[in-house]
Formats: structure tokens, sequence, C-alpha cells
């Protein structure tokens, strides 16, 4: 009992670890908090697709310079 | 017996290693959340130690200016003076200055090299077989399309990691957390200059 009894203290130490976040504003707390909770579990299922919308927006908008980017990227490691 | 002790606590801290980088992928939040309540020397000795190994291999592949050591001893000190930074700024900001605590940004900022590790092995990986420059051929371009959605990707990653960094180690909140991030970039990006200038690194790794 009291092994689980230091757990569950333990585990709302780590939870309770910080404040939560108050942007100022009702709504854009909100918003916050809507939006961060897609990142907090599973990011990828999100940014995978976000940032394929978003090279092939990039390749439309900047053509030739992209595959240049991409080569001197290439050299960056 | 000291041998055996170490190697059984290497392993286990290898296995843990594994499993949060796992964490950091599907779980990042709650996996942070205990990244920085960490007390294990073990975990960031590995994944320091791996990084080292992926300097002497990045040594093989690029112009050989300078010795890969020398370059893995200024990534040590890039990083340290990160989290130094950070840990200071934090202290500055946080009226109970007894809840921040150093090991908890070392630990968490560790992990938060995980993206650029792996973005920077791939890179060199990709060096390998896709050597540059990129054609403007269909696969060319392909390929462009993929590898700049790759890097968005892990650089999102990063962003995500570095934030969650701070804010469980310097307890602040996201406001503060964005000051102190324009605070670092503030020296951070002429410092970068400075090292592409001196031909050390081409993109810091850190």
């Amino acid at each position: 009992m009291n092994n689980i009894n230091f757990r569950m203290k333990q585990k709302m130490n780590e939870v309770f670890s910080i404040e939560p976040n108050d942007l100022g504003t009702g709504y854009l707390t909100t918003f916050f908090k809507k939006i961060t909770s897609y990142f907090k579990t599973m990011p990828f299922v999100y940014v995978i697709p976000f940032t394929f919308l978003i090279s092939m927006f990039m390749y439309f908008v900047l053509g030739r310079f992209l595959i240049k980017l991409v080569t001197v990227l290439q050299y960056g490691f | 017996m000291d041998f055996k002790k170490i190697s059984v606590n290497g392993l286990s801290s290898f296995l843990i290693v594994i499993n949060r980088c796992a964490g950091l992928i599907f779980n990042p939040y709650k996996t942070m959340r205990r990244i920085s309540e960490e007390k294990d020397v073990y975990q960031p000795a590995l994944i320091i130690g791996i990084i080292f190994i992926y300097f002497k291999f990045i040594y093989y592949l690029r112009d050989k200016i300078y010795p890969a050591t020398i370059v893995y001893i200024l990534f040590i000190f890039n990083f340290v003076l990160t989290v130094y930074f950070f840990y200071f700024l934090s202290r500055l900001f946080n009226k109970n200055i007894k809840e921040v605590k150093l090991s908890s940004f070392v630990y968490t900022f560790i992990y938060s090299l995980l993206p650029t590790l792996i973005w920077f092995l791939s890179t060199s990986i990709l060096y390998i077989f896709l050597p540059p420059p990129r054609t403007f051929s269909l696969m060319g371009k392909g390929f462009s399309i993929f590898f700049i959605a790759y890097s968005l990707s892990l650089l999102i990653w990063k962003f995500i990691l570095v934030y969650l960094a701070l804010r469980f180690s310097s307890k602040q909140n996201f406001f503060r957390i964005i000051y102190m991030m324009i605070f670092f970039l503030v020296w951070f990006i002429p410092y970068s200059i400075l090292l592409y200038q001196l031909r050390l690194f081409r993109i810091p790794f850190i």
C-alpha cells in the first residue's frame, strides 16, 4: 500500500512539476492548448504531411533554387 | 566485479536510451518530462559517445582540414555553452532558483540532440550513395522535394524537443521560452557564421 502511495505521489509530482501555460487571454490559451495537443503524442502524423505540402509549395515557388538549396544542404554535414 | 557492474549498468542504460529515443518520436511530451528527472550518468555518456563515433566517421568524408577530435571538442564546447546560457537565463527569470537544476538542462538537451544526429548521419550516408550536386531531372527534383520535407520534419521535431527541454528544465511559460530562444539566436547566429568562416562547421551541430 505504501509503495502504491509513494508511486502515486511520485507520478503526481511529475505531472504537476510545471504550471500550465497561460497566454494572457482565454481564447489564445485555448487555441495554444489545442495546437500543442497535436505535438504531444505522435507529432509525425501531422508533421510529415505538413512538411511534404510545404516542400511541394516551395518547389512551385522557388523552382530550381530549391534543387540548388538541396545541393548546398547535402554538403552541410 | 567492477567491470561487470559497469557493463550491466551500461547495457541497461543503452536499452533505456533506445526506449527514450522511441518515446521522443511517439510521445515527446511525456518522455521529455521523464528525462528532465533523470539521474543516470551512463545515458548522456552513451549519447556523447555515439556523437564522437559520428565525428570520426565523417572525418573521412569531409575535407579533413581539422582532426575529428578537435571538431568534437568544439561541439562539446558549443553544447556546454548552450546549456549554461539557458541555465543562467532560467535562473534570472525564475523566482525560485532551487527549482532550476543544471542536471535537468544537461539531460534534456543531450536528448534533444537526437534529431540533429539523425539528420547529420543520414545526410552523410546520402552523401556516399547519392552524392551532390542534384540534377534538374525528374528524379533530382523528386529527391529534392523529399529531402526538404525530411529535413523540415526533423527541424520541427528539433524545435518541439528544444521547447520541451526548456519547458521542463526552466519551468517557464511559453512566452519566456520564446524570449530565451531569441536571446540565444542573437549570439548563436553570428557565432555559427564565425565557425563557418573558420571551416569548422558548415551547419552547426547543435
